[in-house]
């Protein structure tokens, strides 16, 4: 038998093999939900939830003892200001209290009874802003905007108090040093654009590691003994039913990756600094690294719904550990650690910073080898607990075999 | 009755022992959430991040400028760079989150007062570290045109009070209502980890109905219930609840006691609001399970709304800033009414009044199974289970 016919069978071997289990995947609702109704509906949805990006127009109480044209000036900036919105004017405290109680409003601006004396009398005022914590963007949209203006009211009352000769001078006075703020990547701060991107590609790992899961387990519970895999003609050579079934799932996951990384983006249009080949460099391994670590957890577990409470449980903290909402340099070194086992941390990092912070894949090359490294890992830990199966579903039938001769004897 | 009741409960508790996957998702999968959300923000605020310079300048005064950036407490000044766009690169390689550009000449301008122009760079690509290293920006800026001016003042002969008016003449005073550190801890381990829980309530409740039809044990459940369907699940889910409960109580006690999160509720709102969680995602499971009587359709069902609660909690993101269909379709998950249920009456401390309607809608979701008692009935003595 020469070398080619050999590599031929094995290539046949394998088409079969993918063949079988593209068959499952379609007869299988369970998998069907996980390999495309999420990965084609949660992005859609995500990008629904997140597409205003920033809130506008937060409520807020104005409580001014201070009536004065000073005051209302203040308050009339605020409310000008596209983040903040004055819904409500109280008498006192103790009613914008109640008004924020009620969830009406998001904060209250105080403005005591001598505001605009205490300016005139060359002394410093103060407006007191009580903000409700429960939601940090609001916190922030309520505080920021009351600091914006009261520096520009500032800065006007610094040029009239300032006994200065010429406009420029003016402007110096107010600020001798001047600071631009440059928010180079995803400049305007929205949440969708911050969060999504991680989202998507964590979505990718999770609903392949289900998928495959389910349809693993699906395959266990049909077969009459709880194999794996069959007992047939085809089904010998172990990287044959690895590479067959992971093809399957390759192919899938072409056009979902695709879908995921690309069009999503531009369809809803999320920051996509990246160009297409780089995106398909990061997603090429990080695919195989996900199957090949999604056909390692499905011999794991006993039953089909188990890899479910699994992997579920592990999405919410996988996207904290990829450094997206929580800061990386502020994650402890031991959950750092324990991300390194997930393909999405990395894959997470290399994407956001080529898609939303223009970085090459030079810059992402550390990144780019472990998914590699992930996969080789992976691709071994996967054809041994495969290994593992044969070598189970081959002794049990040579038993059961023996058991039926001496029957028979 | 009671010993019927009593029946089906010891049955339940012996699959509960048998099975290994509950033990793992009633206790030791949502101990582990609360020690891994709990530890990983366990600073509260982001400290400490790395932030680069660069100083075409190189003065004694640029320099000063550098020094004080380093010395606050979220921002670490890691590195120097000799040109904008390598610090640039660095941003890149996530090596710092943001950089201080000073160009040349800053402290000659800023000394013949000609108004020097200092650029700060920063990546909103992580929220929580771009708006904090913006806000230690414009303490910086405001400092570093305070010194100057100050000096111009004095040279006037202002008294120090006009120089702090002339300098700033409306001052901001902010209370942070509650929680005064902005502890990111705080606001959102207390949603993430219920959201967890509420997620493994709800599939552990359809797992364990799924099971009996898995396992063909239906008929004999029923049995034990003499037919009664609503004995047969109250004492299948009485040994879940007190369980639940118990990991539940457990980490309100860590977490509000040990770890000193503030809550200004009465001790009874903690309690209460343990209940209704519980209740609630165990009534949301049920009611799933009976919708569609198949093990892993409620499941990924379950497992799929359970995820998607946490952006319909509106926490992080918050429900007044999404599109109006979505607003009223947060309304569908248990987690809404619990967060605002928890931040009303535990977290801010207003009488439970102000949350009637959250408290309302968590209380419905507990009687949802009632809807679909007879399907349920129906699937337990009728389903065979199809792999």
């Amino acid at each position: 038998m020469s070398i080619f016919r050999n590599a031929y069978e094995g290539l046949l071997d394998i088409c079969f093999i993918w063949k079988e289990e593209m068959k499952q995947v379609f007869h299988d609702e369970g998998v069907i939900i996980f390999f495309f109704v999420v990965p084609i509906v949660y992005p859609l949805l995500y990008s629904w939830i997140y597409n205003n990006e920033a809130v506008h127009e937060i409520p807020v109480v104005v409580v001014d003892n201070s009536h004065s044209s000073l005051s209302r000036k203040f308050a009339r900036m605020c409310d000008a200001s596209p983040d903040v919105k004055i819904a409500y004017y109280a008498q006192d405290l103790d009613e914008a209290k109640s008004l924020v109680s009620r969830q009406i409003v998001k904060g209250i601006y105080y403005f005591p009874s001598e505001f605009d004396k205490r300016v005139n009398r060359l002394e410093q005022a103060t407006v007191s802003v009580y903000c409700d914590m429960s939601l940090m963007l609001a916190y922030k949209a309520v505080f920021q905007t009351a600091q914006l203006v009261s520096m520009q009211m500032g800065s006007e009352l610094k040029t009239r108090m300032g006994k200065n000769y010429t406009s420029r001078e003016d402007a110096i006075a107010a600020k001798p040093l001047d600071v631009a703020d440059v928010p180079i990547f995803n400049p305007s701060g929205g949440y969708g654009s911050f969060i999504l991107p991680g989202v998507l590609i964590l979505i990718l790992q999770q609903t392949l590691v289900l998928g495959i899961g389910l349809s693993a387990g699906t395959t266990r519970e049909k077969s009459r003994y709880g194999w794996l895999i069959p007992v047939r003609r085809h089904y010998h050579g172990l990287s044959r039913i690895v590479w067959g079934k992971a093809l399957c799932y390759l192919m899938i996951y072409a056009v979902m990756g695709v879908w995921l990384t690309i069009a999503v983006p531009s369809i809803f249009n999320f920051p996509r600094l990246a160009h297409w080949w780089n995106i398909l460099a990061i997603l090429f391994p990080y695919t195989l690294a996900s199957i090949f670590f999604g056909m390692t957890v499905s011999c794991m577990v006993k039953y089909r719904e188990n890899v479910m409470l699994l992997m579920v449980f592990v999405s919410v903290p996988l996207l904290f550990m990829t450094g997206v909402s929580w800061p990386q340099s502020s994650i402890p070194a031991f959950w750092q650690g324990v991300s390194w086992v997930f393909p999405s941390t990395f894959a997470v990092k290399a994407y956001v910073r080529m898609n939303s912070m223009g970085a090459t894949l030079s810059d992402v090359i550390s990144e780019y080898r472990i998914l590699w490294l992930h996969t080789i890992l992976y691709f071994c830990s996967s054809c041994f607990v495969y290994y593992r199966q044969v070598n189970r579903a081959r002794q049990e039938t040579i038993e059961r075999l023996e058991e039926k001769k001496e029957a028979l004897v | 009755m009671l010993t019927r009741l009593y029946h089906i409960i010891l049955r339940e508790l012996n699959i509960i022992r048998d099975n290994h996957i509950y033990w793992f998702c009633m206790v030791l999968f949502p101990l582990a959430i609360v020690i891994f959300f709990t530890s990983l923000m366990d600073d509260g605020l982001p400290k400490s991040m790395p932030v680069g310079v660069v100083d075409l300048d190189n003065t004694s005064t640029t320099r000063a400028l550098a020094q004080r950036l380093d010395a606050f407490q979220q921002s670490k000044v890691v590195a120097h760079y000799p040109s904008a766009s390598e610090a640039r690169r660095a941003m890149q390689h996530n090596e710092i989150y943001g950089f201080l550009y000073i160009p040349k000449g800053t402290t000659e301008k800023l000394l013949s007062s000609r108004q020097p122009k200092i650029s700060y760079y920063y990546s909103y690509t992580t929220l929580a570290a771009g708006a904090l290293l913006m806000k230690d920006l414009k303490t910086i800026s405001t400092l570093g045109s305070a010194a100057v001016g100050q000096a111009t003042l004095r040279a006037r002969g202002a008294t120090d009070q006009q120089i702090q008016t002339l300098l700033q003449p409306i001052r901001v005073d902010l209370h942070q209502i509650v929680n005064p550190w902005t502890n990111y801890n705080v606001y959102l381990t207390t949603m993430l980890v219920p959201g967890m829980f509420m997620l493994f309530i709800f599939m552990i409740s359809a797992f364990s109905l799924g099971n009996e039809l898995k396992f063909s044990t239906s008929k004999k459940w029923l049995e034990a219930a003499d037919q009664n369907m609503t004995l047969a699940l109250i004492g299948k889910f009485l040994p879940h609840t007190l369980i639940f409960l118990a990991v539940v109580f457990a980490y309100e006690w860590y977490v509000f006691v040990h770890l000193g999160f503030p809550h200004n509720g009465r001790g009874w709102t903690l309690v209460l609001i343990a209940v209704m969680q519980v209740l609630a995602s165990q009534g949301f499971g049920i009611f799933v399970f009976g919708l569609m009587p198949s093990l892993r359709m409620s499941m990924s069902v379950c497992s799929l709304w359970g995820v998607l609660s946490f952006s319909m909690a509106g926490a992080a993101f918050p429900v007044m800033g999404m599109d109006a269909p979505l607003q009223s379709l947060a309304w569908l998950f248990p987690l809404r009414h619990y967060y605002m249920l928890y931040q009303i009456t535990v977290f801010n401390g207003y009488p439970l009044l102000e949350a009637w309607f959250h408290f309302v809608a968590l209380g419905s979701f507990m009687l949802l199974p009632w809807l679909v008692l007879k399907k349920l009935k129906n699937a337990m003595l009728n389903y065979v289970y199809i792999p």
